[in-house]
């Protein structure tokens, strides 16, 4: 409760951020699309346990989708990232039933030779994707008068989509399908035993991760406005994404916001000392996190807080 | 007839560039049959080879070959503090936790590299860089059959220390059983430092003999950490002679696929392979079981 | 009518390990039926391959006539048959209560409703007052009585318990026999895998003795118990049935 409330605040502050820091439009934009991915990963990588190093192949899908439905057939930027997601949805059902059969460590591998593929399609077919030469989002029709290529509506944009992404998050955690989620990550024998089909779980899921996932993409795709395979489909963003949620705690509806938060400030303050070697901060962290705090920042402290909690009322 | 030539020219090629896989992916599959560690910094340790090399060339004027055997005994202390630092404190975590670790490793040196030399590509200028020796029709490489030979000559060195010498054997007890091999006085920890320091040792091997073919950038460890887990998986975990044929085929497969259906794509047929064989069969085309070491 | 569980000729072969052997048994509601045996008799087989946990070789399985033979365990548990397990898996990372809200959300997809089910289980089972404790800072006793409370929340027709009872002191033990006890007054069915001669003799209606996924006796506690091929049985394994 008091959380909903820091963060409906929160929300109202980021309301005003464009208007106090219109020359930082960019970061935040990045920011708010990094805490909407490491979110989208969550549902599957925190929520149900399937630990996923392949996600910007949906970045990749959202953005493409939306990029070649715009450029070639002139059709509105919100149903190209509409079929962005329906066509990851459909992506990680397939994906899901090959390999949710794999167990841990080897589930993570396969995502990662499955991401790395798709990305060798989006080279290689260049018919569909033009290729290594990459792909210019340049008109796209405007919404209500609105310029979908303006920082501010691209902030705005992003904005609605963490909102609404954690939002839903937040309310699924509550929910029958939350907990079920966290009873096949526990144990899948004994998610049986309670009536729940592990298989089908995890593939929902993954579906409502990968669409997710996509639609940032989409909005990552119009703020870049200019989309190549290999910044899109690439193992480190799929790594970075994966490591954002992990950092902040995962199955918690608010660690990965948080984690993004940390990475993104981080690199902002180590902007000079590491340059293009940003993702040393991640590796630091992941590794300190790993051996001292192995739930997460926020995971950690939830896990503390419901123990005093629990003392608290067994006291009196 | 020219066909003929042609193929036989990539089976060799196929061959020598699987000996530096399978090397690269023996360091890998001893590392995770003795600690059960997903080691997902493999590639970068390769990567850090190939500076060393860089650097005691231009320093020194060495050879790659020769500078291997004077910074070996640096590449294998650095490994070997990383896993007293790191893993070590990780050994009864679940796997995922060191799945994790590792991949914050290999974040770390990747950039640690980038910081050091910078992203430009850097070459190394060895006299024999483009030499070439003819046997009949067929053209190889001279750096390339050095690779595939020291290649070998490696990985027999592993084999005749896990079977033939005291503390070979300690390791592959460590292998089999971990309790078992606590019980007989055997410092399992301590084993796991080495076994971590000498298959990072070898991966900076195979980093080096790659050296005067490839040129080094930063980031050239990811993808080589994805080839070593695909010629382990293709081999079956854990188990090195496995990881040799695991290499071959994965070199072969590369360079007649490039050849034969698409050169673009050449990366994506160990990735199939591997996909097909984890999904298919999970214990690797050549083992019955999933053998250890 | 048919029996709340039926269960016709079961076979469970691992390899060329016959670990249960042409099994038949019936169960009707409101009944205990009691399977006893030495260990590695395949008790615990017997009851996977009922519950849907281990692939049967022959036979045939039904819940109120209805063949669940090829269903798996996720179906059956839905179709009504809830299980404890022997080593007990608590979803660790969760409350009592939250644990007990999993299967409880089986039937009913409000949480408000879900709760008010799970909150009649933590009674059932006597572990109400600490519904709020996180699950993994629980001692064997009540890591027990959450496995019974979670098996209870899904609303079973056929309740398995494997082991319950193993392990528990005195006064936790005659407590444990208390809840069981009260169930069957629903008409609820329980099949029970136990090593405790005391609950088996004050609770079972039926015992089934298995050695060596065989079934060597049958009947009720007071005749299994001094049958002589039990007692031998028993000797062979030095795990004398009343030893405990």
């Amino acid at each position: 409760m008091r959380s909903g409330i820091f963060l409906a605040g929160l929300f109202i502050a980021a309301l005003f951020y464009p208007l106090i820091f219109p020359n930082l439009l960019s970061i935040a934009i990045y920011f708010l699309l990094l805490a909407g991915w490491a979110t989208s990963w969550d549902i599957l990588g925190g929520w149900a346990g399937q630990v996923s190093l392949g996600h910007a192949a949906f970045v990749g899908v959202g953005s493409y989708a939306l990029a070649i439905l715009a450029g070639r057939y002139g059709i509105a930027p919100w149903w190209g990232a509409l079929a962005g997601m329906a066509l990851s949805a459909a992506l990680a059902w397939v994906w899901g039933l090959v390999t949710f059969r794999l167990r841990g460590p080897y589930f993570t591998l396969s995502t990662i030779a499955i991401a790395e593929i798709l990305r060798l399609v989006a080279i290689e077919e260049a018919w569909l994707t033009q290729g290594a030469e990459g792909i210019f989002i340049f008109s796209l029709k405007s919404p209500f008068g609105f310029d979908l290529f303006d920082r501010q509506v691209e902030y705005y944009t992003a904005l609605l989509y963490l909102a609404a992404v954690v939002g839903l998050v937040a309310w699924l955690a509550r929910g029958k399908l939350g907990y079920q989620m966290r009873a096949v990550r526990e144990d899948e024998n004994s998610s049986q035993a309670a009536g729940i089909d592990p298989t089908r779980i995890k593939l929902i899921a993954f579906m409502l991760s990968g669409a997710l996932t996509a639609l940032g993409g989409a909005i990552y795709g119009v703020y870049l406005s200019y989309l190549e395979p290999h910044d899109i489909f690439f193992l480190p963003l799929s790594v970075q994404i994966a490591l954002t949620a992990i950092i902040g705690g995962r199955g918690t509806p608010f660690g990965p916001l948080a984690g993004a938060f940390l990475l993104v400030v981080a690199a902002e303050v180590f902007r000079n000392a590491f340059a293009e070697a940003n993702l040393l901060i991640y590796g630091v962290l992941i590794v300190l996190v790993v051996i001292f705090l192995p739930r997460g920042l926020i995971g950690s402290w939830q896990h503390r807080a419901v123990r005093r909690r629990y003392a608290r009322s067994a006291r009196g | 007839m020219e066909t003929a030539v042609a193929l036989l020219q990539n089976i060799s090629g196929g061959i020598l560039i699987g000996g530096v896989y399978a090397l690269v992916g023996t360091g890998l599959s001893l590392i995770f049959g003795v600690m059960r560690v997903i080691n997902f910094a493999h590639g970068e340790f390769l990567a850090v080879g190939m500076y060393l090399a860089l650097v005691g060339h231009a320093a020194f004027g060495l050879e790659p070959y020769l500078a291997m055997l004077l910074v070996a005994p640096l590449g294998f202390f650095v490994a070997f503090s990383i896993e007293r630092l790191v893993l070590s404190r990780l050994v009864d975590s679940p796997e995922q936790s060191t799945l994790l670790a590792t991949l914050g490793l290999a974040l770390i040196l990747s950039n640690a590299l980038l910081l050091l030399f910078g992203a430009e590509p850097k070459t190394m200028y060895v006299s024999y860089a483009t030499a070439t020796v003819n046997l009949g029709r067929v053209t190889l490489s001279i750096p390339l059959l050095l690779a595939g030979f020291v290649a070998t000559m490696i990985i027999l060195a592993l084999y005749l220390f896990l079977t033939k010498t005291e503390p070979g054997r300690a390791v592959r007890a460590t292998a089999e059983n971990r309790l078992g091999a606590e019980l007989v006085g055997i410092n399992t920890l301590a084993v796991h430092s080495v076994v971590f320091g000498l298959g990072s040792l070898i991966a900076m091997a195979a980093g080096f003999v790659l050296m005067p073919l490839l040129f080094a950038i930063p980031t050239v460890g990811a993808g080589f950490t994805l080839k070593a887990f695909v010629v382990t998986v293709l081999g079956g975990m854990g188990s090195i002679s496995g990881a040799i044929g695991g290499g071959l085929v994965l070199g072969l497969a590369e360079v007649l696929g490039a050849s034969y259906l698409s050169t673009g794509y050449r990366d994506a047929y160990g990735l199939i392979a591997f996909l097909a064989v984890l999904l298919l069969r999970p214990e690797g085309l050549f083992g019955r079981t999933i053998k250890r070491v | 009518m048919h029996a709340a569980l039926e269960a016709e000729g079961i076979v469970v072969q691992f390899g060329g390990l016959v670990a249960v052997n042409d099994i038949t048994l019936s169960l009707d509601e409101g009944e205990i039926f009691g399977l006893i045996g030495p260990n590695g008799a395949g008790k615990t087989t017997l009851f996977n391959a009922l519950t849907g946990y281990a692939p049967m070789r022959r036979g045939k399985v039904s819940l109120f006539g209805e063949d669940i033979t090829q269903l798996p365990a996720f179906v059956r548990a839905r179709l009504g048959i809830g299980r404890t397990f022997q080593i007990e898996r608590p979803f660790e990372e969760l409350t009592v209560l939250e644990n007990v809200l999993i299967p409880a959300f089986l039937h009913r997809a409000r949480r408000s409703d879900a709760e008010r089910v799970a909150w009649d289980a933590l009674e059932q089972a006597g572990i109400a007052d600490r519904a709020h404790q996180p699950s993994a800072d629980l001692n064997l006793a009540r890591r027990r009585r959450l496995e019974l409370a979670k098996a209870l929340s899904l609303k079973p027709k056929v309740l398995f318990l494997d082991e319950l009872m193993a392990g528990l002191n005195p006064p936790a033990l005659a407590e444990m026999i208390g809840f069981v006890r009260t169930l069957t007054k629903s008409g609820l069915a329980v099949l029970m895998v136990e090593h405790i001669m005391k609950a088996v003799v004050e609770l079972c209606d039926h015992v089934m003795v298995l050695a060596s996924g065989e079934r060597i006796a049958e009947g009720s506690p007071e005749q299994v118990t001094n049958d002589p091929k039990v007692i031998e049985a028993y000797l062979g394994d030095s795990d004398e049935p009343g030893d405990r």
